[in-house]
């Protein structure tokens, strides 16, 4: 595992006093916090630099990374000593930063400052009493057609765990889950026990897994309804006519009524994302004229021009061709 | 578990989450959520007439209350925010979404 320089991370010196963590801290949180910021490693971070404060600004947890520390350089391979930790007692309590869960945590941090940290400031046991495992939350990306559908997804999560040997090692594994049909943007699917080990013989924790659509320009979503732009010509505006639409939940026959414009909005009802309240499906016509870019396209733009007294600028003329 | 059979779980707001439920999901005591609550700050799917304290067994908690909370516990936490300053910043980041989702 890699050594962290905790002192780099927060960019204060190896004799930075409390005031000093607490200023560069903020200045950082502000730039990285993942629910505000929009640099790309916003998230990794943020975990970097919670993780720095939690450990400077811990006069304990500071004591013995200063002792473990001299003679590392950051990212270089290491291994806490045996025994290392004899004489440090961590209380796990360190003011403000409670409510952290595992997943707050490098393997580094966990290595040093074990598992009683990592169930959370405060939340340490004391005993063999049981307690239940911390969730884990997850984002999902699915397409909108699977909402419509249901579908399966291959999930790989990464979770720190401890060993036999009591040594934190990195365990991976895939889930298969089902997304079930109807899911809406923001919903969480709930995965029981598939979160953190329980201790001294609790429960396991869940899994959460926050769904989020793919972003697809075709299509605008809202709660359950959803909208999407069809293009049509003009003479299928003007005219009328029956026209087969792509949709999400397959091609479907509509009408277009005579006399339409660009905006017109046709419902098909239930045609949104299914549940129990299905949405509805909105097709926005949008009229896409012809190029003139032949000798017979150009002949037909003069002739509309000649017969047709169209101004669109023409605000009167306008109404009173709509009042005939 | 093999990860060929697919595991089912339960859909959020179908079956909305207890109090405990969203107290283990963000981390936090339970009595944090019952202020959060009685403050404004979260929401229940049940009745206004229950926000009451102590009908706390009955108050039940749909997805977009889990997001809303995660998020106040982050701000509360990462920035020392007072519950009112992290509840404003989350509306505040809930109407940019808003606009930028229907901005398309």
């Amino acid at each position: 595992m890699e050594f962290k320089d905790y002192y780099t991370i927060l960019g204060v010196a190896k004799t930075a006093d409390d005031a000093q963590i607490k200023k560069a801290y903020r200045k950082l949180a502000r730039k990285y916090h993942p629910d505000v910021s929009k640099e790309k490693d916003a998230e990794v971070r943020m975990k970097e630099i919670n993780e720095a404060r939690e450990v400077l600004s811990d006069v304990e947890k500071r004591a013995a990374y200063d002792s473990l520390g001299s003679g590392h350089q950051a990212g270089q391979n290491f291994n806490p000593p045996p025994g290392w930790d004899a004489g440090y007692e961590f209380s796990g309590s360190s003011g403000s930063n409670s409510h952290r869960g595992p997943e707050d945590f490098s393997d580094f941090f966990s290595s040093i400052f074990g598992n009683s940290s990592r169930a959370g400031g405060g939340r340490r046991s004391a005993g063999p009493q049981p307690m239940q495992g911390e969730d884990h939350h997850a984002k999902v990306l699915i397409g909108l057609a699977d909402a419509y559908i249901g579908s399966a997804r291959m999930i790989t999560l990464r979770a720190a765990k401890l060993d036999e040997a009591g040594r934190v090692v990195n365990e991976e594994r895939t889930l298969n889950v089902k997304i079930p049909k109807g899911v809406a943007a923001g919903q969480h699917i709930r995965l029981a026990g598939q979160g953190s080990a329980g201790y001294g013989g609790g429960q396991a924790g869940d899994l959460f897994l926050e769904i989020q659509f793919t972003p697809d320009p075709r299509y605008h979503v809202d709660g359950r309804d959803v909208t999407q732009t069809v293009s049509i010509t003009p003479w299928e505006a003007m005219l009328g006519a029956a026209i087969e639409v792509p949709t999400p939940s397959g091609d479907v026959q509509v009408k277009v009524p005579p006399n339409s414009q660009t905006g017109r909005k046709l419902r098909l009802k239930a045609r949104g994302i299914p549940g129990e309240t299905p949405g509805d499906l909105y097709l926005q016509l949008k009229v896409v004229l012809p190029p003139a870019d032949t000798d017979k396209a150009r002949e037909l733009y003069e002739t509309m021009a000649r017969e047709l007294a169209f101004n669109p600028r023409d605000v009167t003329a306008q109404s009173s061709t709509h009042a005939k | 578990m093999t990860p060929f059979n697919p595991i089912t779980g339960v859909l959020i707001d179908d079956a909305a989450l207890t109090i405990d439920e969203l107290a283990q999901a963000c981390s936090v005591e339970r009595l944090w959520i019952q202020q959060h609550v009685e403050d404004g700050f979260l929401e229940c799917t049940v009745a206004l007439a229950m926000h009451d304290a102590d009908r706390w067994p009955d108050w039940r908690f749909a997805s977009r209350q889990l997001i809303r909370a995660r998020k106040l516990v982050a701000f509360e936490r990462d920035f020392d925010a007072n519950p009112e300053i992290a509840a404003l910043l989350v509306d505040l980041l809930e109407e940019i979404a808003e606009l930028k989702r229907r901005l398309g």
